[in-house]
């Protein structure tokens, strides 16, 4: 399990740098082609759908990752001292609440995504079916139901931010 | 037992769109006694019109009225409305080339994508304008045009000898003060309330591009009304259409009046320059959408071209 | 009504317990989907949520958080706060006003707080401390100063108002100048009258040359906010534009001129940055799909009924939304904060004759003292993390700052000038 992450972390940390310096470089290359381009600009009209196409799979291919290294934001001040005061396992209440939910938005991101691969909606531009914008918080759900129940079941540290995956 | 209807789109609440569903509710209202009204959310509240139509087909909406020009990624026909001089120049006999079937054929392209046509409105036309005279072919030639994003504007442009550039809408305005593009097309309330207007000097009459909304049902909506209720849908449509033809109208000459205050120089095509450009740009337009839109194109074209020949001759 | 007050609840309750944001506002938003719109299919959820961060405007937000690690990592952001202190550092107190003019200097350049809180304590909290500024009020200047890139051209904050609300971001940036420039004004205020009560003194007068030097040291750095607010108000770039090109012109400057960063350097800030862009785009998603069904139950609607039948005027209204960031600003995340009230409130706004950029100004001043009033205000968590010190620490310091805050956002609320002034000049 622990080298099943390593490898998906592996995989996450390489996609997003690809992806945002190949957002850079497009979206740039976009800004000169129409400043100095003359009419060839005509045929670059794609990039901008291209590159926020990116950018939600940057978003999405990142959740889990920023889950682990403890960035997604949650007011903590209190959680330690209402889990003292009740006795109840907060820090589990929440990884198996957030298994869920990711779990529940993944499997609804699919369904979306299904629909609209079989309606056949295709960009009027790119030519490539709309249904796979949707694929992305499908995978974004799972990378987050991933490390929520690692964490559940310990395989991970998200609540002390010096973890593995911050070294 | 009552419904409300919810309906979304992306104009403004002094839009036509919104104008026209606001009577559309009264009337409708009116037949049904009540048990069929309209709650109408303007303004993309809802989402873009991509999002809309998506959403009517999957039920989450229950109808949308929006520009064919942005569903073309669910209607690929749809883009026979970017060939120019699609329609004659005069608003009546336009409307009667709708009413001749062309409308109807229309609509059934998009019955076959999970969504229920109801009808077909004409939302504006387009007319040229330039930081170059344009009142002549001739003057055309070696422009540059910003167009929206579509494979039959481009081609139809080419035999006038002018470069047709893609642009969003939003970078418009900076386009044509840079002067990336000479040109552009656009209604006259558009091309008033953008102010492109501030960075044109020439403005040509020509009603040569047709701007057209449908109104799209979720199927399992429409077909839970009864018949009644569907018919006095349809019919108060029907006669809502010349009140909505009256203000689109109003609103331009309105636009036009305040253009004209600017300081453009306006022309307007007579009926035989008019002619001549619809001779130089349909038909490359046209092959380029027979060329996209294969057997099924073919199919609407000729409905097209049977209406018009019926209203022409 | 009562379901709105039980989701309400639970929202805080998760809030509270420290559950993540994404599911402080995802869960509410699943149960106000059942409550309300049960009939709706689910998948209307992720819909809302994907088309909704799918918008070009939005596309500025990892490119100004990209360029602003790179700068923050680099060279560029001391080297600015050089210049700034060559200027003023010899005034008494000096290194405070350098700390202000610092922030508001990379802030041009910076479109996010937490990032120039970052790049400016590491640089100028051991220079305060080294001058006798107290503790306290190093941490509590250093932090609250950053409030001022929030609202300095180019802000994130104002690219999400502008795209929740349709209001011009260019018109947004050039009324964030000069309000940002009141507040920067109003921390001076603060810290002149600290450093005299405590007897802090300035570093001795720069020397012409020594101001020349730092100008040329400076050289490059500044061609960056020329770049970016050059770029948008001569119609040159769209701010996604500027965005993308002050990345570029980031690694230009950084890697090949200055040197400052390597392959590997750049490599780690991309990854940072992405981790980051993530976070506030989750969040923007989720908002999306609440603010979906906040337009569907047509509550900005009943609002305005509502305040019509009290007749409430924009007066009473304006303080009625300053009282409602200010506490929701106390426990929430900026952005989500926006994303909840700005769809309800912006139409209510504008129907009591509100101008939408002065409004913009009042939330996002809002937004910059959210950041940093306790007890949740992440511009904290960041400070404590870049300087290795407690919260409470932080939250001591602020105080001050907070109250001076509070009188900016009074007369920023009440004397729309200071807020339309520049816009109209421009446009
Ligand atoms: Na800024
Ligand atoms: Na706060």
């Amino acid at each position: 399990m622990k080298q099943l992450l390593s490898i998906i972390r592996m995989f996450e940390r390489t996609s997003l740098v690809v992806l945002l310096f190949a957002m850079t470089g497009l979206f740039a290359f976009n800004v000169l082609i129409r400043l100095w381009g003359g009419s060839a600009a005509t045929s670059f009209g794609w990039i901008d759908k291209v590159v926020r196409t990116m950018n939600i799979f940057l978003v999405f291919l990142a959740a889990g990752l920023a889950l682990e290294l403890g960035k997604q934001v949650a007011v903590d001040s209190w959680r330690q001292r209402i889990a003292a005061r009740t006795g109840l396992p907060l820090t589990r209440i929440i990884d198996a609440t957030g298994l869920a939910f990711s779990l529940y938005m993944a499997w609804q991101s699919w369904n979306m995504a299904q629909f609209v691969f079989a309606s056949g909606q295709v960009s009027a531009t790119m030519g490539i079916a709309i249904g796979w914008i949707y694929v992305a918080p499908c995978i974004g759900f799972l990378l987050l139901a991933l490390r929520y129940g690692c964490s559940l079941f310990g395989l991970i540290d998200r609540f002390n931010t010096a973890s593995e995956a911050g070294q | 037992q009552e419904v409300s209807l919810r309906i979304g789109h992306v104009e403004s609440p002094h839009s036509t769109t919104q104008v026209l569903l606001e009577r559309l509710s009264e009337k409708v209202g009116e037949k049904t006694g009540g048990a069929v009204s309209f709650q109408i959310y303007p303004q993309s509240q809802l989402g873009g019109q991509r999002e809309m139509t998506e959403a009517v087909q999957f039920g989450a909406l229950d109808a949308t009225a929006g520009p064919v020009a942005f569903m073309g990624g669910f209607n690929p026909l749809a883009s026979i409305m970017d060939i120019p001089f699609l329609y004659p120049g005069d608003p009546q006999q336009a409307q009667a080339v709708r009413d001749s079937g062309f409308a109807d054929a229309f609509c059934d392209s998009f019955n076959l994508r999970g969504v229920t046509c109801i009808g077909l409105y004409p939302n504006g036309t387009k007319q040229f304008t330039s930081d170059r005279p344009i009142s002549t072919l001739e003057e055309f030639s070696g422009q540059k045009f910003r167009v929206m994003e579509s494979a039959v504007l481009v081609e139809s442009f080419k035999p006038v000898g002018v470069t047709a550039v893609p642009i969003p809408f939003s970078e418009l305005y900076t386009a044509l003060q840079t002067g990336i593009v000479d040109g552009e097309e656009n209604p006259l309330d558009t091309i008033f309330n953008m102010k492109f207007f501030e960075v044109q000097d020439y403005l040509t009459l020509s009603g040569h591009g047709a701007i057209e909304n449908v109104i799209l049902f979720n199927p399992a909506v429409w077909d839970r009304l009864s018949d009644d209720q569907r018919l006095a849908i349809t019919s108060s449509f029907d006669e809502v259409i010349p009140e909505m033809i009256a203000h689109k109208t109003a609103a331009a000459e309105t636009s036009l009046a305040a253009i004209r205050e600017a300081g453009l120089t306006v022309t307007e095509l007579t009926d035989d320059q008019r002619a001549r450009f619809r001779d130089a740009m349909f038909p490359a337009a046209r092959d380029a959408f027979l060329k996209q839109a294969g057997s099924e194109g073919q199919a609407l074209f000729d409905a097209y071209q049977a209406a018009y020949d019926t209203v022409m001759n | 009504m009562i379901l709105g007050i039980g989701i309400g609840f639970l929202a805080l309750i998760l809030l509270i317990c420290g559950f993540e944001m994404l599911m402080v506002l995802g869960i509410p938003t699943l149960a106000v989907k059942a409550g309300l719109f049960a009939n709706l299919p689910q998948i209307i959820v992720p819909q809302r949520m994907t088309s909704g961060i799918n918008q070009s405007l939005l596309l500025a937000i990892p490119f100004f958080l990209f360029a602003a690690e790179l700068m923050g990592q680099g060279q560029i952001a001391k080297r600015l706060t050089g210049l700034v202190r060559a200027l003023v550092g010899h005034a008494r107190g000096g290194i405070g006003y350098t700390t202000i003019g610092g922030a508001m200097g990379f802030g041009s350049v910076s479109g996010s707080a937490p990032a120039t809180v970052a790049a400016m304590g590491k640089i100028l909290y051991p220079e305060l401390r080294r001058v006798k500024f107290t503790d306290r009020f190093s941490l509590g200047l250093i932090v609250s100063s950053a409030e001022t890139a929030l609202l300095i051209p180019p802000s994130i904050t104002l690219i999400v108002y502008g795209w929740i609300t349709g209001t011009s971001i260019a018109a947004l940036f050039a009324a964030g100048l000069s309000v940002g420039a009141v507040l920067g004004l109003a921390f001076a205020v603060l810290t002149a009258i600290e450093a005299r009560r405590t007897g802090v003194q300035g570093d001795p007068r720069a020397s012409l040359s020594q101001i020349w030097q730092a100008f040329r040291d400076a050289g490059w750095a500044l061609g960056m906010p020329v770049l970016i607010l050059g770029g948008i108000y001569s119609g040159l770039f769209t701010p996604t534009e500027a965005a993308v090109m002050s990345v570029v012109y980031a690694i230009l400057v950084e890697g090949f001129i200055y040197r400052s960063l390597d392959l590997r350097a750049f490599v780690a800030i991309a990854e940072r940055s992405a981790i980051q862009n993530a976070v506030i785009f989750l969040l923007l998603a989720l908002g999306t799909a609440l603010s979906y069904f906040i337009a569907m139950a047509q509550i900005p609607n009943a609002l305005i009924n509502a305040l019509a039948y009290f007749q409430v005027g924009p007066v009473v209204f304006l303080m009625v939304v300053n009282i409602t960031f200010i506490i929701a600003g106390m426990f929430i995340d900026p952005n989500s904060i926006q994303l909840i009230l700005v769809p309800a409130l912006f139409p209510v706004a504008v129907s009591l004759g509100v101008d939408p950029v002065h409004f913009g100004m009042i939330v996002a001043v809002n937004i910059a003292l959210g950041m940093v009033s306790p007890p949740f205000g992440l511009d904290l968590f960041v400070a404590s993390s870049t300087l290795q010190k407690p919260v409470t620490e932080i939250i001591a310091g602020v105080w001050p700052f907070i109250i001076v805050n509070l009188i900016v956002l009074l007369l920023v609320t009440y004397v729309p000038g200071i807020a339309t002034l520049v816009p109209d000049l421009l446009f």
